[in-house]
């Protein structure tokens, strides 16, 4: 039997990757071009890297490794500018959020490539659903069993994650009613989900193994889970936030999963707990809905907690964790978003409300994105 | 006994049944085409209107074609405004590189048609208008093949930009040389110089008022995609009835239209045009009227001359793209396509034609004979070619089908 090798990376290091909509600049709806937005980007130097995703309308980008948040935000913003700047020679539009407002999943093409085309073939139209966009928070772990033991820890956290990146609150032309609706469409995959409640890297191996020779699974890549281990790059992948609307929001959550790990690991302030799985899929249910407006069950103290205070306190408790000066005062950006409960679907339903037209809605998400038309919106 | 309840002997037909006439012809023709040739079905639109037309069987002769006029002023004037309403200046501004290519595209298609053709003995004059005509990509080809594919993309935009433009040369350049010919009859230096402008700026400024009136509409309509239908065939029709009786361009005042009302739409109160299953009923209309223009004989006379025009202006159309497309954001193999998506010529090319022949009889058969057998051999080929390369640039609908 084979190995599942963890490689040990330097602790609190993170990297992000960032679906992004690829858009037209006359109705603003998804368009396929990303494949001709990738040519010229080929040729166009810039950090990071750039890559397709399943559908043609999509685009991932992701960075290097990086030490903190100044670091990360410049990359970011390097690979946002040779984006842009290419874009706008194709007459694209570029947007965060974590669906397209009134795309029609129906209307999007796979990516011509040999595993999307498996996974079309294999989920069918889920896999055309599947044209939502996400961001995705690497941190650097020590080890498999640090790795694990974060893992546990962090779940209890993911709703403050959902909330604060909440930015899909219409999908297919309609208002869902809820902040994030994109984590449905992940949701109805069959390996959706989390980790199972395992102590270590040796179990969590074993567990692997096992699903493998059942057939399940061929590698870790069928997982789709919250968060899940990444034993090649020697982190853990927190996968649950919506693509925000502006790169300094991406950037700034990715600093709190990374202030969060650090608290969660080096002050032990919680054990690992059974119990953290037990309310996780309703409180991941109350996040979406509700957003920053959800009361959520506290898992270790029994009893309801209204969301927007748990991020604030925990904001607080972090904060000393913040990787430097830039890092700190995202932090408290973060804080302020949470206190007055004005996250990104607040904004676009706002936006709605102004305008009356989802393609104004994505016509404006799109400056934000390539411009940083920021308005009241700050990182 | 009196029987004078009963119709005369041939009854004639109204324009109600020859429009039925016309639409039936089409849709057969056109099913044939899909089914058996697997051919576009515009192609065997075209194909009922050369067959019908009064150069051919002369099932429709020309009063009956007139009595049709209306539906294909309507469907004319949709796909005007739309060609107008998504040419973007702002991408031109970002992308300098992109307006060299238009140019270069408008610039070699005519240069290389009017050297061909004089090559071949054709006066400078007939070949200049011949070639001007020529440079217009036809907008009814492209875009309901657009339509038709559900295509969408950057090359599909790219293919629309690069016509919008390519056709306001086309007219004004027409209107220009025709001023010459006018010379030729009548001289006098003032002419030469007045109707042109006449044209252009009448016909820009009928279409900005247009624009200002359906704009202020469509806000206070509201963003209902019904109604703003309606009122987008009100005002195109209104934009058609004016730039007739001014006698103005139709062409430019329904581009300045589509222009002007999308880039003053600064509320973004209107909604992007959506041609339903109405507007396919005029756009059979207008393929096989357009096809009844043409007659099989329009080839027979002049078939070599007709092929080195359509070469010669493939040519042009495909090195202008290709001369800027590396840096203007196109891949090698896309410019082929471009230049592929650019090839169709239509309706307008037939009504430059027709507008010629009206003011001068004799110059205007002429330059049919040159013209029209182009026109023919394209309407017939381009709608194949355009949704080719279409397909080829993977920016059709995934559920669009082939036939």
């Amino acid at each position: 039997m084979t190995s599942l090798p963890f490689k040990n990376s330097e602790p609190y290091t993170l990297g992000v990757e960032l679906e992004l909509q690829v858009l037209n600049s006359r109705d603003y709806n998804l368009t396929g071009a990303a494949v001709d937005l990738l040519a010229l980007l080929d040729k166009a130097p810039h950090p990071g890297d750039i890559k397709p995703e399943i559908t043609e309308a999509m685009i991932e980008i992701s960075t290097n490794v990086q030490h903190g948040y100044a670091g990360l935000l410049a990359e970011l913003t390097g690979i946002r500018d040779a984006m842009v700047r290419e874009a706008e020679r194709l007459n694209l539009g570029i947007a965060g959020g974590g669906a397209h407002p009134f795309q029609k999943w129906q209307d999007q093409r796979i990516f011509a490539e040999a595993r999307y085309r498996h996974i079309h073939d294999l989920y069918g139209y889920l896999a055309k659903q599947f044209t939502v966009f996400g961001q995705h928070v690497h941190i650097g772990c020590v080890s498999g069993d640090a790795a694990v033991r974060l893992i546990h820890r962090f779940s209890r956290y993911i709703p403050h994650f959902i909330a604060l990146s909440a930015s899909s609150p219409f999908f297919q032309g309609v208002d869902t009613a809820f902040a994030s609706s994109r984590l449905n469409s992940v949701s109805a995959f069959p390996l959706a989900g989390h980790i199972p409640f395992l102590p270590d890297w040796g179990a969590f191996t074993d567990y692997f193994q096992h699903m493998r020779r059942l057939q399940v699974v061929e590698s870790m890549k069928d997982f789709y889970w919250d968060i899940r281990p990444k034993p090649e790059y020697g982190t853990i992948e927190v996968r649950v936030c919506d693509t925000p609307l502006t790169l300094e929001r991406a950037a700034a959550l990715a600093e709190y999963a990374r202030a969060l790990a650090r608290y969660l690991s080096e002050d032990n302030p919680l054990e690992p707990s059974a119990d953290v799985y037990l309310v996780y899929g309703y409180n991941r249910f109350l996040a979406c809905r509700f957003g920053l407006e959800a009361e959520v069950i506290d898992p270790y103290e029994r009893r309801k907690r209204l969301l927007s205070e748990e991020i604030g306190y925990t904001l607080g408790l972090v904060a000393r964790c913040a990787s430097d000066e830039a890092g700190s005062a995202a932090l408290s950006r973060l804080r302020d978003v949470a206190s007055t409960r004005r996250g990104d679907s607040v904004l676009l339903r706002e936006q709605l409300t102004q305008t009356k037209s989802l393609s104004d809605v994505v016509r404006w998400a799109a400056g934000l994105w390539m411009h940083g038309e920021a308005g009241d919106h700050r990182g | 006994m009196d029987l004078n309840f009963l119709p005369r002997f041939p009854p004639s037909l109204g324009d109600v049944s020859i429009i039925a006439l016309i639409l039936l012809a089409g849709l057969g023709t056109g099913e044939l085409f899909r089914r058996v040739l697997l051919l576009p079905r515009i192609s065997g639109y075209v194909l009922a209107g050369v067959l019908l037309g009064p150069g051919t069987f002369g099932v429709l002769d020309r009063p009956m074609l007139e009595g049709a006029q209306l539906l294909l002023d309507i469907a004319l004037g949709l796909i005007l405004f739309e060609l107008g309403s998504r040419l973007d200046w702002q991408w031109f501004r970002r992308n300098r590189w992109l307006l060299a290519s238009s140019v270069a595209e408008i610039a070699l298609s005519f240069t290389l048609v009017c050297v061909v053709l004089t090559l071949l003995h054709v006066p400078w004059l007939h070949a200049a208008i011949a070639a001007a005509i020529g440079v217009a990509t036809g907008a009814p080809v492209l875009l309901v093949v657009i339509h038709d594919q559900r295509a969408d993309g950057p090359l599909t935009d790219r293919a629309v930009n690069l016509t919008a433009l390519n056709n306001v040369f086309s007219v004004v350049a027409v209107t220009m040389l025709l001023a010459f010919l006018h010379l030729e009859y009548r001289p006098g230096v003032t002419i030469l110089l007045l109707q042109p402008l006449y044209l252009l700026l009448g016909s820009t400024l009928l279409g900005y008022l247009a624009s200002l009136i359906l704009v202020l509409l469509a806000r206070w309509l509201g963003k209902r995609e019904d109604l703003q239908f309606i009122l987008l065939v009100a005002m195109v029709l209104l934009t058609v009835g004016i730039a007739k009786a001014l006698q103005l361009s139709m062409l430019i005042s329904l581009l300045a239209l589509g222009v002007m009302a999308s880039n003053r739409d600064r509320g973004r109160d209107l909604l992007p045009v959506e041609f339903g299953a109405t507007a396919q009923v005029l756009f059979v209309v207008l393929f096989v009227i357009t096809g009844a223009a043409v007659t099989l004989g329009d080839l027979a006379t002049g078939a070599g001359i007709a092929l080195a025009y359509v070469f010669a202006r493939f040519a042009g159309k495909l090195l202008g793209v290709a001369l800027f497309s590396r840096r203007s954001g196109l891949p090698a193999r896309k410019a082929g396509l471009l230049g592929l998506m650019l090839m169709p010529m239509s309706a307008t090319a037939v009504a430059m034609v027709q507008a010629t022949s009206r003011y001068y009889p004799q110059f205007g058969e002429r330059l049919g004979a040159v013209v029209l057998g182009a026109v023919l051999i394209l309407e017939l080929a381009a709608p194949l070619a355009t949704q080719l390369a279409l397909r080829a640039a993977g920016e059709t609908h995934p559920d669009a089908r082939w036939r």
